[in-house]
C-alpha cells in the first residue's frame, strides 16, 4: 500500500510539471495552429536561465520564477514576432521545420556557451522530504513546484476566462478570421500567446531544475512528452493539457512499479494510442473541421 | 627535380622512424557522453605530449562519434580506408566500441579500446581488438566481493539503466551473486534520463535489501541517490558500478554521495609507476582531477603509438606486437591475454573506493587502501 501511495503521489506531483509544459504547447497550438517543436528547447533555456540566476546571483530557483517568467515571455514574444508570424499561412511542414530549426539553434548555442557538461543545481532542500506517515514521503522541492504549478495554472485560467486580453486570445483560437473581423489584433494575440507558452515552458524548466539535471539536449525529452500530453488532452485545450499531464505522470509512475520501469514509456504510448483510437480528438478536444 | 622528389619520397617511405605515426582516435566529444569523453580527449593529449618528448612523431586523426554507434562506424571506415591509420584508440561507450570492433576486424586495423565495459566486445575472438580496461564482470565481482568481505549481506536489489553498459554489468553481477548465495530481491532497469525514480525506489525499499547495486552514467547517479534519500532507502551498502558514481561531480554532492561504494579502474593515489605524476600533471594542465577514463586513454595511446613506431607503421606487425607485448605504466602491468573466453583482454585489477568526507578513498584491495571502509551505510540524516 505504501508503495502504491508513494507512486501515486510522485506521479501526481511530477504530472503537475508535465501539465505546465503541455499547457504552454497547447496554448500556442490553439491560437496559431503551429506545432512548436522548439518547446523542449525553450524549457531548456528556462533551465539555464534558472541555473545562471542561481549561481551568479544566488537566487533560489523557486523565487527566480519571478524573473524567469517575464524574461521567457519576452523571449517567446520575440520568437513569435520575428520568426513564427512569418509562416502562419505557410504549409504545416514548413512551420514544423522552422520550429525544429529554432530548437536546434537554441540547443547548440547553449552548448557553445556552457559546453555539454551536466549541470546540477544543489539547493539545501534538493533531497529533502516531508514524511506523510505509513512509510510515504513527499519530496519537498517537487511539492513546492507542484504548488507553484497549480497557482500558475489557476492564474492562467483566470486570465483566459475573465480578462479582455484572455477572451481575445480565446476568440483568436476559436476563429482567427472572425476574431480579426471583430477588431481583435490577432497578430498581437499571437505574440502574447507564444510569449505565454514560452513563459510556461521556461517556468517548468525552472521548477524542474532543483530535482533534475541540466544539459543542452535536455529539451528533446520534454518536447516529445509535451506533444503526447497535448494530443492526449486534445490539441488546443488547456483543461485537457492539465489532465493529460497529470495522467501521464501517474501512468509513468505506476507502470514503473507494477510493470517495469524499462517499459514505462511503452505503457504511456499504448495509453496514448488507445485514447486516439477511441477519442481521436483527445480527451477534451473538440473535433474541428 | 621530380626524380629527387621521388627519391626523397622513397627514402621517407623506407625510413619509418622519421615518418609520423598516423593513429586514429574515435571518441564522444559532443553529445550526451561528452563530459566523460572530455577526460579521454585530455588523457590522449597528455600522451601525445609525452610521446613527443620520447621522440615518437605522432599524427592523430580525431573523430567525434557523438556517442552514436552508426557515427562511430562511419568514423572507423574513414580512418581505415581513407586516412590509412596504423591503429585506432577508442571509442568510449560500449555500444560504439562493440559496433566498431567488427569493422576493425574487417579492415585489419588494430583497435585499442580504452574504457568500454561490455564484456562481449573482447569475447568474439576478434584478433585486432584489444581492451585496456577491465570489463563489466570485474566491476560486479569486485564490488560484491568488497561487500561480502565487509559484512554479511543476504539480499541485493539491482537498478540499472537499460543500455548495453547497464544490462551487461548487472547481468554479470546477478550471475555472480548467485554463486555467493545472495538473493536477488529486485531487478529493475530504467530508461536513461527519467525525472522520477521515486516509485521504483519505494518499491525496492519495500523489499528491504541488504545491498543496492546501481549502474548509471553521470547525472542519473546523482538523481538516484537523491531520491533514495527521499524515500528513505537504507541498505547496508550502496554499490555504484561505473561511470556515474566515480565522477568529481558526484563526490561533490556530499549529502547524498558520502559512503557510497564504487569501483574504478584507476586512481591517482595507487602505487602504479607514474600514476601520481600523471594525476598532478593532468590537474596542472586541465584544472580538473583526472578520471579513470583519462588514465586508460593515456596508457592506451602510449602503448598504441610506441608499438606502431616499433612496428614501422605496419598494421599486421603492430597487431602482433600488441599481442606479444608487456608494459608497466600508470595502469599497472598491462598485457593483452586470452583467458575465460576473452581475447586480447588486459586482466586489469579493479580498485574499490568509497566516498569519505567528499573524497574518493581507496578501501580495497588492502595493499592500495588509503582509508578503512565505512560499513554498514550510516543512517540518512
Amino acid at each position: 500500500m505504501a508503495v502504491f501511495l508513494q507512486s501515486l503521489i510522485s506521479g501526481i506531483l511530477i504530472g503537475g510539471v508535465y501539465a505546465l509544459i503541455g499547457i504552454g504547447l497547447t496554448l500556442i497550438f490553439g491560437v496559431m495552429r503551429v506545432i512548436n517543436f522548439a518547446h523542449g528547447d525553450i524549457l531548456m533555456v528556462g533551465m539555464y536561465l534558472t541555473y545562471l540566476i542561481f549561481t551568479l546571483l544566488g537566487i533560489d530557483p523557486f523565487v527566480s520564477v519571478l524573473i524567469t517568467f517575464p524574461l521567457m515571455f519576452l523571449f517567446g514574444g520575440f520568437l513569435q514576432k520575428v520568426f513564427i508570424n512569418r509562416v502562419l499561412d505557410a504549409l504545416a511542414q514548413n512551420q514544423i521545420l522552422l520550429t525544429i530549426g529554432l530548437g536546434l539553434i537554441m540547443s547548440n548555442t547553449v552548448m557553445l556557451i556552457f559546453t555539454s557538461d551536466y549541470k546540477i543545481l544543489t539547493t539545501s532542500y534538493s533531497s529533502a522530504t516531508i514524511k506523510v506517515g505509513g512509510g510515504v514521503s513527499v519530496s519537498t522541492p517537487l511539492l513546492i513546484s507542484f504548488l507553484i504549478t497549480a497557482a500558475i495554472t489557476a492564474a492562467l485560467y483566470w486570465f483566459l476566462l475573465k480578462t479582455d486580453t484572455g477572451q481575445a486570445i480565446r476568440a483568436t483560437a476559436q476563429d482567427r478570421d472572425a476574431a480579426q473581423l471583430m477588431g481583435i489584433n490577432v497578430k498581437r494575440m499571437s505574440i502574447i500567446a507564444f510569449g505565454l507558452g514560452a513563459a510556461l515552458a521556461g517556468t517548468a524548466g525552472a521548477l524542474i531544475s532543483p530535482t533534475y539535471y541540466i544539459f543542452p539536449q535536455v529539451g528533446s525529452v520534454f518536447t516529445l512528452k509535451a506533444f503526447v500530453i497535448t494530443v492526449l488532452g486534445g490539441m488546443g485545450s488547456v483543461v485537457g493539457a492539465t489532465l493529460g499531464g497529470v495522467l501521464i505522470g501517474i501512468t509513468e509512475s505506476m507502470s514503473a512499479v507494477y510493470i517495469s520501469s524499462g517499459w514505462k514509456d511503452v505503457v504511456v504510448f499504448v495509453l496514448f494510442l488507445l485514447v486516439l483510437l477511441f477519442k481521436p480528438s483527445g480527451l477534451m478536444g473538440k473535433s474541428r473541421t | 627535380m621530380r626524380k629527387h622528389l621521388l627519391a626523397l619520397g622513397a627514402t621517407l617511405a623506407l625510413s619509418p622512424c622519421l615518418m609520423a605515426q598516423k593513429i586514429g582516435v574515435i571518441n564522444s566529444m559532443s553529445g550526451p557522453e561528452a563530459p566523460i569523453g572530455e577526460n579521454i580527449t585530455n588523457g590522449i593529449k597528455l600522451a601525445e605530449e609525452d610521446l613527443k618528448k620520447k621522440g615518437v612523431n605522432l599524427q592523430l586523426v580525431w573523430e567525434d562519434d557523438t556517442g552514436k554507434p552508426q557515427i562511430s562506424m562511419s568514423a572507423m571506415e574513414k580512418l581505415a580506408t581513407r586516412e590509412n591509420v596504423v591503429g585506432v584508440v577508442g571509442p568510449y561507450t560500449s555500444a560504439c566500441s562493440n559496433a566498431v570492433a567488427k569493422l576493425a576486424e574487417k579492415y585489419h586495423v588494430p583497435l585499442l579500446i580504452p574504457a568500454a565495459a561490455k564484456e562481449e566486445i573482447t569475447r568474439q575472438g576478434l584478433a585486432h581488438v584489444f581492451r585496456m580496461n577491465a570489463p563489466a564482470d570485474k566491476y560486479a565481482s569486485s564490488l560484491i566481493d568488497a561487500a561480502t568481505s565487509l559484512g554479511k549481506p543476504r539480499s541485493i536489489a539491482f537498478i540499472y539503466e537499460n543500455t548495453d553498459f547497464g544490462t551487461s554489468t548487472s547481468k554479470t553481477a546477478k550471475d555472480y551473486v548467485a554463486t555467493k548465495g545472495i538473493q536477488v530481491v529486485a531487478d529493475v532497469s530504467y530508461p536513461k534520463g527519467s525525472a522520477d525514480y521515486r516509485s521504483t525506489l519505494a518499491q525496492i525499499k519495500s523489499k528491504n535489501p541488504d545491498l543496492v547495486f546501481m549502474v548509471s552514467y553521470v547525472a542519473d547517479a546523482i538523481l538516484l541517490m537523491r531520491q533514495s534519500r527521499e524515500v528513505g532507502l537504507q541498505p547496508q551498502a550502496f554499490l555504484g558500478a561505473g561511470a556515474g558514481f566515480t565522477t568529481v561531480e558526484f563526490a561533490k554532492e556530499r549529502a547524498i554521495s558520502d559512503n557510497v561504494i564504487s569501483c574504478t579502474q584507476w586512481t591517482d593515489d595507487v602505487n602504479w609507476p607514474g600514476a601520481k605524476d600523471f594525476g598532478a600533471r593532468y590537474k596542472a594542465k586541465f584544472g580538473k582531477e583526472p578520471t579513470y577514463h583519462a588514465a586508460c586513454a593515456y596508457a592506451s595511446m602510449i602503448i598504441m603509438a610506441e608499438t606502431a613506431k616499433a612496428s614501422g607503421g605496419d598494421r599486421a606487425k603492430t597487431r602482433n606486437a600488441l599481442k606479444a607485448g608487456k608494459w608497466n605504466g600508470i595502469m599497472g602491468e598491462v598485457k593483452f591475454a586470452d583467458y575465460d573466453g576473452f581475447t586480447n583482454q588486459n586482466n586489469h585489477h579493479m580498485l574499490v573506493q568509497q566516498i569519505i568526507a567528499g573524497k574518493y578513498e581507496t578501501v580495497l584491495p588492502a595493499q592500495f587502501a588509503t582509508k578503512k571502509a565505512v560499513y554498514p551505510f550510516p543512517k540518512w540524516k
